[in-house]
């Protein structure tokens, strides 16, 4: 049997003339956490709220564990835990009446109720809370809660739309910590954020998304090398005073085309380049031999934000990107 | 400088489109009236009945608008910028607590103001129509209406300064007008034909509390229906003095809220009793008599009951049953007391005057309490993200709302029952009413199952609970309390068969003839109420259908 949980083929969602959704493919193993990232408007709640059942494509299929996302919604509802953006909390409710609704909700049998609610209680760290009322808690504490929410039934797959959003880095690392757990336990999960470092510390799987559009899907390693071939190096001098010098001889050791850059108040080279490992030990030897005072020579390193911005980068300025890539250090 | 707030308020409400409707409708109707009433033979009429009949029709109509329209946008005003986040910039910004509320006050009031200048040429056109006395009538009228939009105005934003919600302050102003513009009418309609002068001075004095002996006065028409008492002394004076003294009042004691300690709220420290030490276990067991203590923990739901349902009574300010309990513990005295006073002769009271007290107080819960119930049922689930979570579950859309409503028509049928031993009364007294008593419970039972209707409708239609719930007050007062301006009205303007028309769309109207009370007895409503009523429930009925079937099906 097939380990891929979620699958998406040709996934399209329009609405009138507009085309939210534009033939989306994406696959996920079980276990697996994908991150889904992209702007605002980009598609990711439409997508979202295909694969839950709120929503229904106008063109191609989605599938949980084999269910047909559109046509089996009360299957699809087991599946799936899903956690929107919204919190949906109720006043004057404790935390464990809150949950004790949902889990009658989800038909889940009185005798095995308590127990379920503890462990979910539990898992999420949120034991304390059990009597707290809901509009009391903390964001933090809501966003937990939410999480236990979504495992009451025990789904195989979890969505969550924004897990860490608003969350202090305190509150983020334990939500993080909560999502490896839950991977560890077999669950698969979809996570949607804006905070991209903390996705790319959680993620094996990533899919960038803008305008309707899948522009990146698969490791966040497969990723880069997709979108940038070449490398990014990074030539640090004791002084300014031999930057001109510095470039010359990196003009005439490099390929044609490389594209060589001049942070003068840094004192620092950067070169994009297709030399290899080789060839760039070669020419750091030729640097120091021809008398150049050598701080650091070194490859930057690329994370899912740079990612992030280079296949959006591309996009009219209708995104919120910034329309340039603009790697950092 | 123009106050910012005012500005943004205004100018932002005179954007909206029931901003334009409403001041189309206004202009709309009070050209109906002039134009119906105009002289046909060109010549003015110095007997001034016409314009007098017109006068009294228009002052009543804006009236009772105001009274309807007037508290919806300030009651929202404080508690939503609290909601949002946004009071917390206006009391951080440079504008002291008096500009917030002169502009929220100016904002709301601003719009009644509106419509007010708007009503002018109908005003004229009823002076020019002939014998009208401007001063004592036509300033009169507007000075009463001026005074009505800023009391309630100013009422409104004060609750607005106390609450947490919107809604919870539509509802607690609705209440304070019904009690302010209402309920001081009661004493005195029911203490008709005493002869002790202490208790009419005391009936007097307390019926001007409310705006509209004043208005019945300038126009006219001295005692409540025209009928029974005779106003003693100056009411238009007595109304704007308590008008005035109030104003100020709620002036002060929303100033005094706002300010950065209307932020400083404990969140609940959610003790549950089952944690405390073993003596505080035992005293709260005793005297909250275990099942009704409010931190008891509780049971899960069992497996038969529907989830929804359970949540409501678990979500709702009186859900729970220490407040269920409290409600109708009130009810109950209230009813009971009623009878006592009867029976032992305290008050000088027959069957039929017994009767339209407990009808009216009934008409008044259902109409208050109802819409406070049933109005969020769908659009708080919307507000608050909570309708995406049903969804998800495997709950059917008819088992969430049905759950709802059966939680609403809980509370609605405990009220009812309460206040039932008085017809327990009114039966040992006199035995040969049973079957007029059985209509009035006819008539009571579809007016609590209409409102439930009607809200959970308007619910259905509205992303906020507060607009809905504003709708839902509004048509459930313009259904009994609007029809009745044409009872005011009877034999001048409207002829008897117009009043007994219009009546019939009114159940209160209904009840109060079943039961025989003097003013009502003459019309025949029943069952013609009862069809107009059916014909509401099965609308509201289809309307919350298809709306829920909109909002439950994948987009």
């Amino acid at each position: 049997m097939s380990d891929i949980v979620v699958q998406t083929r040709d996934l399209t969602k329009a609405f009138g003339s507009f085309v939210a959704l534009d033939g989306l493919n994406i696959q996920l193993k079980q276990g697996h956490i994908l991150g889904f990232i992209g702007p605002n408007g980009a598609g990711k709640t439409t997508c979202i709220k295909i694969l839950v059942g709120l929503s229904r494509p106008t063109r191609g299929s989605a599938t949980i564990s084999g269910v047909d996302c559109t046509k089996d919604a009360r299957k699809i509802k087991q599946l799936v835990g899903y956690m929107p953006d919204t919190f949906g909390s109720y006043d004057n409710m404790r935390v464990q009446e809150y949950l004790d609704f949902f889990g009658a909700a989800y038909k889940i049998p009185r005798k095995n109720r308590l127990k379920r609610i503890d462990e979910v209680l539990e898992t999420t760290g949120s034991t304390y809370m059990r009597d707290r009322y809901v509009e009391a808690l903390s964001h933090g504490m809501k966003q937990r809660i939410g999480i236990a929410r979504t495992l009451l039934h025990d789904p195989r797959v979890l969505i969550l739309d924004e897990p860490a959003n608003g969350l202090d880095p305190a509150a983020r690392v334990e939500m993080r910590q909560i999502l490896l757990r839950l991977a560890e336990m077999g669950k698969t999960l979809i996570v949607t954020s804006h905070i991209l470092p903390e996705l790319s510390r959680i993620c094996d799987t990533v899919a960038i998304i803008t305008k309707g559009k899948l522009r990146a899907f698969g490791s966040l390693e497969q990723i880069m090398r997709n979108i940038r071939q070449r490398r990014l190096m990074e030539l640090q001098l004791l002084s300014t005073a031999d930057l001109d010098k510095a470039v010359g001889l990196l003009r005439t050791n490099l390929e044609k085309d490389a594209e060589i850059v001049v942070a003068r108040q840094e004192a620092t080279v950067r070169i994009s380049t297709d030399a290899d490992d080789q060839t760039l030990a070669e020419l750091l030897g030729f640097l120091i031999n021809s008398g150049l005072a050598v701080a650091q020579f070194r490859e930057v390193q690329q994370d899912l934000e740079d990612a992030f911005l280079m296949v959006t980068g591309n996009d009219s300025p209708a995104t919120d990107a910034p329309a340039k890539p603009a790697p950092r250090r | 400088m123009m106050n910012p707030i005012f500005q943004r308020e205004l100018v932002g409400l005179l954007r909206t489109r029931k901003a334009y409707a409403i001041q189309a409708i206004l202009i709309g109707v009070l050209t109906a009236f002039v134009v119906i009433r105009w002289p046909d033979n060109a010549r003015a009429d110095f007997g001034g009945e016409q314009a007098q009949a017109v006068l009294r029709l228009f002052g009543y109509s804006l009236l009772a608008g105001l009274i309807l329209i007037c508290p919806v946008f300030p009651a929202a005003a404080i508690v939503r910028e609290k909601q949002d986040g946004t009071l917390a910039l206006l009391i951080h910004s440079p504008l002291t607590p008096w500009d917030i509320f002169i502009g929220k006050l100016f904002g709301a009031a601003g719009f009644a103001m509106l419509l007010l200048v708007l009503s002018l040429p109908a005003a004229t056109a009823c002076y020019v129509m002939g014998g009208v006395a401007f001063v004592h009538q036509i300033l009169a009228v507007y000075l009463i209406l001026l005074l009505v939009a800023l009391q309630y105005a100013t009422l409104a934003l004060c609750i607005s300064a106390r609450t947490a919600t919107a809604v919870s302050a539509l509802r607690l102003t609705y209440g304070a007008i019904l009690l302010l513009a209402i309920v001081p009418l009661g004493p005195k309609q029911f203490t008709q034909g005493f002869n002790d002068p202490m208790v009419g001075q005391v009936v007097n004095t307390l019926a001007c509390v409310s705006p509209i002996p004043a208005m019945m006065d300038v126009l006219g028409q001295g005692g409540i229906g025209s009928q029974g008492l005779i106003n003693t002394g100056p009411v238009l004076q007595r109304y704007s003095i308590f008008a005035g003294i109030s104003i100020l009042m709620f002036t002060l004691l929303t100033l005094v809220k706002l300010n950065a300690r209307i932020f400083d709220r404990n969140r609940p420290a959610g003790k549950v009793t089952d944690e405390r030490s073993g003596t505080v276990r035992a005293y709260r067991r005793i005297m909250y008599l275990w099942f009704f203590d409010p931190q008891r923990r509780s049971g899960l739901i069992r497996g038969w009951m529907n989830p929804v349902m359970i949540k409501e009574f678990r979500t709702q300010q009186f859900g729970r049953s220490h407040w269920m309990m409290r409600i109708f513990g009130v009810c109950l005295l209230l009813s009971m007391g009623l009878m006592l006073a009867t029976t032992r002769g305290t008050l000088n009271w027959g069957v039929d005057t017994l009767g339209g007290v407990i009808v009216i107080l009934q008409t008044a819960l259902l109409v208050l309490v109802a819409p406070s119930l049933a109005s969020g049922v769908i659009s708080g689930e919307r507000e608050s993200g909570g309708w995406t979570l049903l969804q998800m579950t495997p709950l059917s859309t008819f088992t969430i709302v049905s759950g709802k409503l059966l939680s609403a028509a809980r509370t609605l049928l405990l009220l009812l029952l309460a206040t039932l031993p008085a017809y327990g009364v009114m039966l040992a007294i006199s035995p040969d009413q049973a079957p007029r008593i059985l209509q009035v419970l006819i008539t009571l039972i579809l007016l609590a199952v209409l409102s439930l209707m009607v809200s959970a409708a308007t619910s259905s239609v509205f992303r906020r609970s507060a607009p809905a719930t504003a709708v839902s007050y509004g048509i459930l007062v313009a259904l009994c309390g609007g029809t009745m301006l044409f009872w005011m009205g009877r034999d001048a303007p409207f002829p008897r068969g117009l009043v007994e028309q219009a009546l019939r769309l009114n159940p209160l109207a209904t009840a109060l003839s079943l039961i025989n009370t003097p003013s009502f007895r003459e019309y025949s409503l029943a069952p013609a109420n009862w069809y107009v009523m059916g014909a509401g429930i099965v609308l509201s009925t289809v309307v919350l259908s298809v709306q829920t079937w909109r909002l439950a099906r994948p987009q």
